[in-house]
């Protein structure tokens, strides 16, 4: 690499410096504003804790201790919607993907063949999910689907299929089929084919697509919001609904902002690459 | 990064492929065709039809009024059996709160794409160099991508707020350091003219690194020979910018701008916790107008009317920039 020109560097380390404070500036204030007291927020913004006001943990205990059971189950509820609707969508987009990789379709009604298919799936992933709000609410309701774990996991696979079709397509095309051929010719049958030899291979595109399935499951909030009364309501939905009804209690709401963030932060910092390439490929390739 | 461009290896190149693979070939493919069929093509049909009728909230018996205002039970199920009417589509030159919704949304769609891809292609450049602490600078710009709106929006409403944010207290002490007479003051969430903004502010701290990343990805792909030559050449920066990175990146760009538009144009979540849709229902969106008439006031036929005004708006945005794309993908890809 040849030698940098200074302002190349000055210019660079100032962006770099100037947008980590922009991302991570609003974390560091959720993180303090949940350990001040309401005294300490309203009384204008207060920095540093021990220097410009006294760290309290009675917000966290609240949450996790008093509320802790309503905590909980929204909580859990966020996870069983979204793990539910990953599994479904994991298995039926690989199924899908491999399918629109290895087989020639032909259709006859629409006149469509692999390339339109693919796109007619991806297509749906871009509709607006206003658009199903009437359709759900009438047949959720006379089905009973109504704040279930069932109606979110449902909801949420329809949105999460296309994007794994899409990418398990992609990864498919470039696995080469060398192996799955060899153990055609041992005498294994196409699905153990598939499932011993290809999905194993697979693995960190299943990845890519398990941790998009998750994490938008676990943010969406308009399926949520008119799918669920009580029951099933997610963390999204609980943390839009803290809106009204004492004021706003900042402290609070800042450390439950936390908590449903936590997890798929976590993700995001752990598996980093996975993420990346998945956002590459669907982008990239779309 | 990964971009080879390999052709699907199909199984039956050389004929038919057995009898199992006939079977196999539908039993891999038809799970998914049958879950878009059933909760997405399926839906949209119902909803066409139910945008028709003026099926109102109340499960199997729902009521109907009729044009002379009369209430009607009608016991149709689903909203079958009700009677077909256009005035949902007829009342909706007349609806300001629609007109203003729709305005908004595009708004919202426009300034949020041009920001997004503004700021994420500056960014981009700036960061397409190595450089010591790239790995940990890559997780920091997918941290707000991952965060659920709803919490975006709480963090971007207690960043604006006009007396506790330090942005507040920030502007304040800019004014009394410059002796103004009236302070700084602006209202991010309570006026109406400013309040859009913000929420494009608030959407973009989130979505910009999206753009970044992608934009990225795509500069990395270009061979480092081409700039070579170009310098050997003695192209300027701007030149090379202008004359090769830019046009290369034309079809990326109008990808991630697609994605970006088409998501901005569902946005509910953080104009629900920011503003509530106010002053007045001057931040309002289509989808929140749509969830608001159907919920709220239970009117699903409006609302179903409506929800496909947004289809439209969704559609003609998606084909001019599929046209767009396709009149800038370099022929040569096949």
């Amino acid at each position: 690499m040849k030698h940098r020109k200074w302002w190349h560097s000055l210019l660079l380390y100032t962006v770099v410096i100037v947008w980590s404070f922009i991302v991570l500036f609003p974390f560091y204030w959720l993180l303090t504003t949940s350990l001040k007291k309401p005294l300490a927020v309203a009384r204008g913004p207060r920095y540093i804790p021990f220097v410009d006001f006294n760290p309290t943990t009675e917000h966290w205990q609240y949450l996790f201790d008093e509320q802790g059971e309503t905590t909980l189950r929204h909580f859990r509820n966020s996870v069983i919607a979204a793990s539910g609707s990953t599994v479904f969508s994991v298995l039926i987009g690989s199924m899908a993907g491999y399918g629109l990789s290895r087989f020639r379709y032909r259709w006859k009604f629409p006149p469509w063949r692999n390339n339109d298919i693919a796109f007619w799936i991806i297509s749906q992933r871009f509709l607006p999910p206003a658009l199903f709000v009437v359709p759900f609410l009438m047949i959720y309701s006379a089905l009973g689907l109504v704040d279930t774990h069932a109606g979110l996991i449902i909801a949420y696979t329809m949105f999460n299929v296309p994007f794994a079709v899409w990418i398990m397509r992609d990864f498919f095309d470039n696995l080469p089929t060398d192996l799955e051929d060899s153990a055609r010719v041992d005498g294994a049958t196409r699905w153990q084919a598939f499932v011993r030899i290809v999905l194993p291979l697979s693995a960190p595109g299943l990845v890519s697509v398990a941790i998009f399935s998750f994490v938008f499951s676990w943010n969406e909030f308009l399926y949520a919001l008119m799918l669920t009364n009580f029951d099933a309501i997610t963390l999204p939905v609980f943390i839009a609904g803290q809106n009204n009804t004492r004021g706003v209690q900042w402290w609070y709401i800042s450390a439950l902002t936390l908590t449903a963030v936590a997890p798929v932060v976590l993700i995001g910092l752990l598996l980093e690459r996975f993420i990346t390439s998945g956002l590459i490929a669907g982008a990239v390739k779309g | 990064m990964q971009q080879s461009n390999a052709q699907p290896a199909y199984i039956e190149k050389t004929g038919n492929g057995t009898r199992e693979d006939r079977v196999m070939k539908q039993v891999f493919l038809t799970p998914a065709v049958a879950v878009l069929l059933l909760l997405s093509i399926f839906p949209l049909f119902w909803s066409l039809g139910i945008s028709f009728t003026d099926v109102q909230r109340g499960s199997a018996a729902a009521t109907t009024t009729t044009d002379d205002g009369t209430v009607v039970e009608d016991s149709g199920f689903l909203g079958l059996g009700f009677h077909a009417t256009l005035r949902n589509y007829a009342r909706m030159p007349e609806d300001e709160r629609l007109l203003t919704a729709a305005r908004n949304t595009l708004f919202y769609v426009l300034a949020g794409v041009t920001i997004q891809y503004i700021i994420g292609f500056g960014l981009a450049l700036v960061l397409h160099q190595p450089f010591r602490g790239r790995n940990i600078i890559r997780v920091i710009f997918l941290m707000p991508m991952m965060m659920t709106p709803v919490a975006v929006a709480y963090t971007g409403r207690m960043m604006f707020d006009t007396s506790i944010a330090p942005l507040a207290q920030l502007l304040r002490t800019i004014s009394h350091t410059l002796g103004l007479e009236r302070p700084l003051f602006i209202p991010w969430l309570t006026d109406g003219s400013v309040a859009p903004w913000t929420i494009v502010l608030i959407d973009s701290w989130q979505w910009i690194p999206f753009m970044t990343l992608i934009l990225l990805a795509g500069m990395q792909a270009i061979p480092e020979d081409i700039y070579e030559a170009a310098r050997v050449d003695g192209a300027s920066s701007w030149q090379i910018l202008r004359k090769i990175t830019f046009p290369i990146l034309l079809p990326i760009s109008a990808t991630v701008i697609l994605i970006r538009g088409l998501e901005i144009f569902k946005i509910i979540d953080v104009i629900v916790v920011t503003t509530g849709g106010g002053p007045g229902s001057a931040t309002e969106s289509l989808t929140m107008y749509i969830f608001k008439t159907a919920l709220t006031f239970g009117n699903y036929g409006y609302a179903a009317a409506i929800s496909y005004i947004l289809l439209i708006l969704v559609i003609i945005f998606a084909t001019i920039f599929l046209a767009a794309m396709r009149y800038l993908t370099p022929r040569t890809s096949g």
